[in-house]
């Protein structure tokens, strides 16, 4: 179809946000712009002749597009870019800068699970798994992703707020020798030396030791 | 972190800072690929990804990419925003330390090429001579995280 | 006509623990402010780019004789150095370090350390020395030398658990860094010994 006339101001901000692999471009609407701006949009690999559009975001009015299963290859880096449409007149298109899925994305805490013993706490933690199309697709667990991935674990007890800090490389720590009846907090921590990634701590995961029954 | 790695390419042993050269390409990378406005070519990953190097052939095509990058790409890559050649520069020079290594090893024969490393190495030259030299070198480096991504 | 400005003189490096700065002597100039401007040149600069010499900004012009040249220093890898002096319109010619300057050869110092014994757990906490460390800890049980433990640690700032202690016995500690970029270690620091604390014995 013959291009409109574009004096459109371009779409602002146009990016790639991306957790655990689930790629979402994400961009802000024309300067002066207010509702009933539409937007199309389209990717390319990165050495590969040609742009691809999107079908599910054509003449979207919202932001955003999930283009995770268009880059779920974190062995290719991409381009996308957005077009602004309102009134008859258009925008350019307006790309994003490379985006390389394996080292631009973010990843999220492990989870923690924590269970205790009179003397003990036992603490299980699991990675997060990269973004699948579908609940029954494959799940790829992120250590098979980063075979360096490392958790980081920190230990409060409550009583004394002392806080120690485990490294571990296996997904499992158990801490002996510690205080009946007393509640401890954990929390933990993803990070891959290379490429350099880690994700925040995760929530605090309180759980107390049995009471001693001997005293 | 640290972040010094160990490279085994069979009996080629060497220490590699990867996170020193990924945290100087990291400064630098919007700033170059910016530079580069060819979206359809790629020098390394064009028509086929390094992925594909069968991993007997590894340590020749790194041996060959890290001389290509030294001999080739680093010189003709000078802008006019010193911190990004003070990057290059450092880059460059972490490049030349591993070249080295790797030298040695090929002297010492443990980093034999094959066939398949010299098809796809050619490849690679021929995607580079396709360009001018500076757009070539320009968009080499912006290729960097394709080579420490496959390396790793 | 005026007289020509003196290059810079005794010009060193100062490197301690991956930190390296690029120092010289004052060029004395009565009543005049002295300005000096500092550039390197890597080996690569030397074999492959036409002994090209690159600037470092954050020491253009600038008055002090001391200049943090860390950052610029990032490969394992002989380095050449030089400063000049500007007053005015006058400018010196380039002084040169003498010898090319290497990372490999900064002085490593033992690392500071707390050790701390928390009911039967040992613990570490060590200084942060930046990216480019990593600390060798070695632990045993006073008098039982030959069955030493060792753990790297690379967290910094924090508390971190070494091991679990028996009730009774002392355990002694001592650490030393180790950089993996330029595969060195400094020595140890000084020993330090701890008791388990809390009364009963653990096999109880």
């Amino acid at each position: 179809s013959g291009e409109l006339y574009c004096s459109l101001p371009n779409p602002r901000n146009v990016h790639f946000e991306s957790i655990n692999m689930k790629n979402v471009l994400h961009w802000s609407a024309p300067e002066g712009t207010g509702d009933g701006v539409l937007y199309k949009v389209k990717y390319s690999v990165y050495g590969v002749g040609k742009w691809i559009r999107k079908p599910e975001c054509k003449n979207i009015n919202r932001t955003w597009c999930d283009l995770s299963s268009e880059t779920s290859d974190y062995e290719e880096q991409y381009y996308a870019s957005v077009k602004a449409f309102l009134n008859g007149m258009c925008s350019d298109w307006m790309e994003t800068t490379r985006f390389n899925p394996l080292t631009d994305t973010k990843i999220d805490p492990p989870m923690v699970i924590v269970s205790s013993t009179e003397k003990s706490i036992s603490i299980i933690l699991t990675a997060p798994e990269k973004w699948k199309r579908s609940p029954e697709g494959e799940s790829i667990s992120l250590l098979q992703v980063y075979p360096g991935l490392q958790y980081n674990v920190s230990v409060l007890n409550k009583k004394t707020k002392k806080r120690w800090l485990f490294s571990v490389s296996n997904n499992t720590l158990v801490v002996p020798w510690l205080e009946p009846g007393t509640a401890y907090c954990v929390s933990a921590q993803i990070y891959v030396t290379t490429p350099l990634l880690h994700s925040g701590f995760s929530k605090e995961y309180c759980i107390a030791t049995l009471k001693d029954k001997t005293a | 972190t640290a972040g010094n790695k160990i490279f085994h390419f069979g009996s080629c042993r060497i220490s590699v800072s990867v996170t020193e050269i990924r945290s100087g390409f990291a400064a630098i990378k919007a700033n170059i690929q910016a530079r580069d406005p060819i979206r359809t070519l790629s020098i390394l990953s064009y028509p086929h990804s390094l992925h594909k190097v069968k991993s007997s052939d590894r340590c020749c095509i790194t041996y060959q990419l890290f001389n290509f990058y030294v001999d080739k790409v680093f010189k003709h890559c000078k802008t006019e925003d010193s911190y990004v050649n003070r990057k290059i520069s450092s880059i460059a020079n972490s490049f030349l330390s591993v070249k080295r290594k790797l030298g040695q090893c090929h002297e010492q024969n443990k980093c034999m090429c094959g066939q398949e490393s010299t098809e796809k190495f050619k490849q690679i030259l021929a995607n580079y001579e396709g360009l001018n030299v500076t757009s070539a070198a320009i968009k080499s480096l912006g290729e960097l995280d394709i080579l420490l991504d496959w390396m790793e | 006509e005026d007289a020509l400005l003196p290059a810079p003189q005794n010009i060193s490096i100062l490197s301690t623990n991956m930190k390296h700065f690029l120092t010289w002597s004052p060029v004395i100039v009565q009543g005049e402010t002295v300005r000096y401007s500092v550039e390197f040149q890597g080996e690569y600069e030397r074999e492959y780019a036409n002994e090209s010499w690159i600037p470092i900004c954050e020491c253009s012009l600038i008055t002090a004789t001391v200049c943090n040249i860390t950052e610029d220093i990032s490969a394992t890898v002989a380095y050449n150095l030089r400063v000049r002096a500007d007053v005015g319109a006058r400018r010196s010619e380039w002084g040169t370090l003498k010898g090319f300057f290497n990372r490999i050869t900064t002085s490593l110092t033992p690392p500071l350390m707390k050790v701390i014994a928390d009911g039967y757990h040992l613990l570490v906490e060590l200084e942060d020395m930046g990216p480019a460390f990593q600390f060798c800890v070695l632990y045993w049980k006073k008098g039982q030398e030959s069955r030493m433990q060792q753990k790297v640690v690379k967290e910094v700032g924090s508390v971190v658990h070494l091991d679990t202690m028996e009730a009774g016995p002392e355990y002694c500690v001592k650490a030393q860094t180790y950089v993996e970029a330029i595969n060195r270690s400094s020595s140890f620091s000084q020993t330090q010994c701890v008791r388990a604390q809390g009364g009963r014995s653990m096999w109880l």
